[in-house]
């Protein structure tokens, strides 16, 4: 067997066994997706008259939110793999993948590809929530693939960022600290103003958070005055990769000392 | 003193029931996975809204409260006190697993009290909550035109709040014994949240969601505290806050009453 | 260090330290190839940490161990790929079924997905959970996880085999099982490195025995030579008359070390241990005692545990 194909059989397998949670657990995927529905219209119903204001890209305020429920609930998704992890390190589990001879990437791979296929359905399902209650498609197929790449991304990133923090504690415990750490992510950012609106400290803060530019990446997809456009597309991508990198290097290296 | 004795002392009763609240509170304020939904999560939201949305001063028919946080601050009051009923009866549901209630139901202890210590507990925790946000957002520029007696209203009606989301959460615990079930419940504090005014005017709402704040009983309360905080009529009415509050206290207190004797009847 | 071709693991000045503690403290060792080899020692003797060490899981922090001739620590991957693995939490996935596991290992250790499949039945068959192979993990008994759990460890058909406390918790048939299905397994040439606080085990299947107490290996041999070293085999002989048994021990004190015990017992040390049972009657015989019963004791390694600790296998019930 050649080491590609090698490679390939065990991502498979793993990312197939983490898939298993959604398939066996009945409602495992539910609060991944009722609390971003919850949120989306809370949210667009409390803040509504915002799209009033000049300046704002939109005059849908629902249009304006919904990729941002997309991330936040692709990023508890995400974030759910490595707390996952953090069960399996706990139960004992995980000493069964680091005695076989599988190389060390790999074990992050099967999460992370989990990850990606866990962050479809929320998106899906918040999009089509919206897309009912009246959101249009501004930014045609572009769009919708750039609110897509930068959900599933997003998901790769906060699978990482709960692997890495999962590796770190070793102990279940840390699952709400990776949740908190994705929310945090999402709300100093962009959240609920574009940047020409933000007062105080997140309009200083905001533009330093990678997030801002993912969700920048997402809302081509229905906030009309974001045109789909490569200006609007790679400081996303930049950022997911970036963040990504990071996250995935430092759980790389824990996973290498995890034996000392 | 027989037991059935103990149980009809008004004394003792009342004593067994500042002992449970004391229990309750020291349980909320030890443990990071109550008090950061108490008081962390209300708090970062706060500011993540008060900084977020500020722009929305700009709009015609915004009502002048000073700083825009001391209008928010409102919605967090009500927030933490949601949060905090969900996390009492988070507690109940995990004493009936872990066995502990089962002690407390041994004990010589009238069936109410067990309902009133765990209230009283939450709505204690209510009214710390609120002046801890109430501080924050002063630190943060809000100003309270209301003065003294302002606050203390609208520390009270969040303390009443509390006491209404702990009632409504112990009855669910009772009727169900689920740990599970109550930490699902965690997103529908922010129905009952986002269906009132909470962080903006109610004048302000989507229309559809208007027409459900004007019947979310959280609607008058959250108005309330507003108005007292600011001492303008135009926010809400303090009075009308006191008794939506204070029915919900009561109808969730009997809720959680009779979801505890139909538990006795069951087991 | 160097391992002869017939050293299946080679353990030379193995210690680990968390903190202050020395959970392992210098283990020299060396279990040649096709043996079963038995680590005996109460909880928290330092058993698991020396299995997680080899293994990889765990660095030593001084000395060196090889595993089929691999370094642990250098060549941790190519230890992998000859060892298999049931530790004593059997970490199973309760939502998986028992299919699902064996084809998961399988392509862990790099078998196409057809060979993971023919070999994942095979040792369903050789464990006897083929009918048990498609309910989820959740279902299974304590006895079934742990023959999943070798069956898993069993699919790269590996060299070397270590199990920590296989038995554990388990009823004393699922018990009779396991063994059995270990002593198949290195009647067919694989070295079994075991871990187990139950002397009664060691002495079922090990070769050879080491005994490990405070971090320390604290005796080693065969389970005949450990007993050896706590002395001669004891025959217990009671007598139906009480009146008896001071002639009777006159009478005896020829065969060996005598010691009464009660009205109507004599115990009489020898190294004939059953041989010596028939001189013994023949001599009462003649002395006109009448002999209700006679026993041999031969010491147990619970008494070797004894001798060479000073201190009992206590720790044997206590929860791990």
């Amino acid at each position: 067997m050649t080491g590609a194909a090698y490679a390939l059989g065990v991502g498979a397998a793993l990312w197939r066994r983490a898939l298993l949670e959604i398939a066996r657990v009945r409602g495992g995927l539910l609060p991944t997706i009722i609390a971003p529905i919850i949120f989306l219209l809370g949210t667009a119903g409390q803040f509504d008259r915002l799209s009033d204001l000049s300046d704002f890209p939109t005059s849908s305020y629902l249009a304006w939110i919904l990729p941002l429920s997309c991330l936040q609930g692709a990023g508890f998704a995400g974030g759910a793999v490595g707390a996952n992890l953090a069960r399996d390190i706990e139960q004992g589990w995980f000493d069964r993948l680091l005695t076989s001879p599988a190389p060390r990437p790999l074990l992050l791979l099967g999460p992370v590809l989990a990850a990606m296929t866990r962050a479809l359905l929320p998106t899906t399902v918040i999009l089509t929530a919206g897309l009912v209650l009246g959101v249009s498609l501004t930014g045609d197929l572009y769009g919708l693939l750039a609110l897509y790449v930068a959900a599933v991304g997003f998901a790769v990133v906060a699978a990482l960022w709960g692997m890495t923090l999962a590796l770190w504690a070793r102990s279940q415990q840390v699952g709400p600290l990776i949740q908190n750490g994705v929310f945090l992510a999402v709300f100093l950012s962009t959240a609920y103003t574009p940047e020409v609106l933000l007062q105080g400290w997140l309009a200083t803060f905001a533009p330093y958070n990678p997030t801002t530019y993912v969700l920048e990446l997402a809302r081509q997809a229905t906030v009309a005055g974001i045109e789909p456009s490569w200006a609007n597309t790679w400081p996303g991508l930049l950022a997911l990769a970036g963040m990504g990198l990071l996250w995935g290097l430092v759980a790389l290296r824990l996973l290498r000392r995890f034996s000392r | 003193m027989s037991s059935a004795a103990l149980e009809r002392d008004p004394a003792v009763q009342a004593r067994v029931v500042t002992a449970l609240a004391g229990r309750g509170l020291r349980i909320q304020m030890r443990r990071a996975q109550f008090l950061i939904p108490a008081f962390l999560l209300p708090l970062v939201l706060l500011a993540v809204i008060a900084s977020g949305t500020s722009a929305a001063q700009n709009l015609r028919g915004f009502p002048d409260t000073g700083a825009y946080i001391g209008f928010v601050v409102a919605g967090t009051l009500i927030q933490g006190a949601l949060l905090g009923g969900i996390t009492a009866g988070i507690s109940t549901a995990a004493d009936i697993e872990g066995g502990f209630f089962d002690r407390l139901l041994a004990a010589p202890v009238h069936r109410v009290s067990l309902v009133l210590g765990r209230v009283g507990g939450t709505a204690v925790l209510g009214a710390l909550q609120a002046c801890v946000f109430l501080a924050v957002a002063f630190a943060f520029g809000a100003r309270y035109e209301g003065g003294v007696v302002g606050v203390a209203e609208a520390v009270l009606l969040a303390s009443l709040a509390a006491a209404a989301a702990a009632g409504l959460a112990a009855a669910i615990a009772l009727r169900t014994g689920s740990l599970q079930l109550l930490q699902n419940l965690f997103p529908f504090v922010f129905v009952l949240l986002f269906t009132a005014p909470a962080f903006f005017p109610r004048a302000l709402l989507q229309p559809e969601l208007q027409a459900v704040a004007d019947v979310n009983p959280l609607t008058f309360v959250v108005e309330g505290i507003r108005a007292a905080l600011h001492d303008d009529p135009a926010l809400g009415d303090p009075l009308t806050g006191l008794l939506a509050a204070a029915g919900l206290a009561i109808g969730a207190t009997a809720l959680a009453v009779w979801a505890m004797r139909a538990r006795m009847r069951s087991t | 260090m160097s391992a002869s071709r017939q050293d299946a693991i080679v353990v030379e000045g193995l210690a680990r330290a968390y903190g202050g503690l020395r959970a392992v403290d210098g283990v020299d060792l060396t279990v040649a190839e096709g043996e079963i080899y038995g680590f005996l020692g109460p909880n928290g003797a330092g058993k698991s940490t020396t299995v997680r060490i080899l293994t990889t899981l765990l660095r030593p922090t001084a000395g060196r161990a090889l595993v089929a001739g691999h370094d642990v620590e250098r060549e941790a991957a190519a230890v992998r790929r000859v060892i298999g693995v049931a530790l004593q939490e059997a970490a199973l996935d309760p939502l998986m079924t028992g299919r699902e596991l064996l084809q998961l290992q399988g392509a862990l250790h790099g078998l196409r997905r057809g060979a993971a499949r023919e070999r994942g039945e095979a040792l369903l068959d050789r464990v006897a959970l083929q009918d048990a192979a498609d309910r989820r993990l959740g279902t299974y008994s304590g006895g079934m996880r742990r023959r999943l759990d070798l069956a898993m460890a069993l699919v790269h058909e590996p060299r070397v085999l270590f199990l920590d406390e296989p038995t554990t918790g388990l009823d004393p048939s699922s018990r009779a099982t396991l063994w059995d299905e270990v002593r198949r397994l290195n009647d067919d040439g694989t070295t079994v490195f075991l871990t187990t606080q139950y002397l009664e085990e060691a002495e079922q299947l090990a070769d050879r025995v080491g005994i490990i107490d405070q971090g320390r290996i604290v005796a080693e041999g065969t389970p005949d030579e450990l007993k050896a070293r706590v002395g001669d085999p004891v025959l217990h002989v009671d007598l139906i008359d009480p009146a008896d048994a001071e002639r009777a021990a006159g009478a005896l004190a020829a065969h060996g070390a005598i010691r009464r015990r009660g009205d109507c017992g004599v115990l009489v040390q020898s190294a004939l241990g059953a041989r010596a049972i028939a001189p013994i009657v023949r001599t009462l015989d003649e002395a006109g005692v009448e002999v209700d019963a006679v026993e041999l004791e031969t010491p147990t390694l619970d008494d070797v545990f004894l001798a060479v600790t000073g201190h009992a296998a206590t720790a044997e019930d206590a929860p791990a």
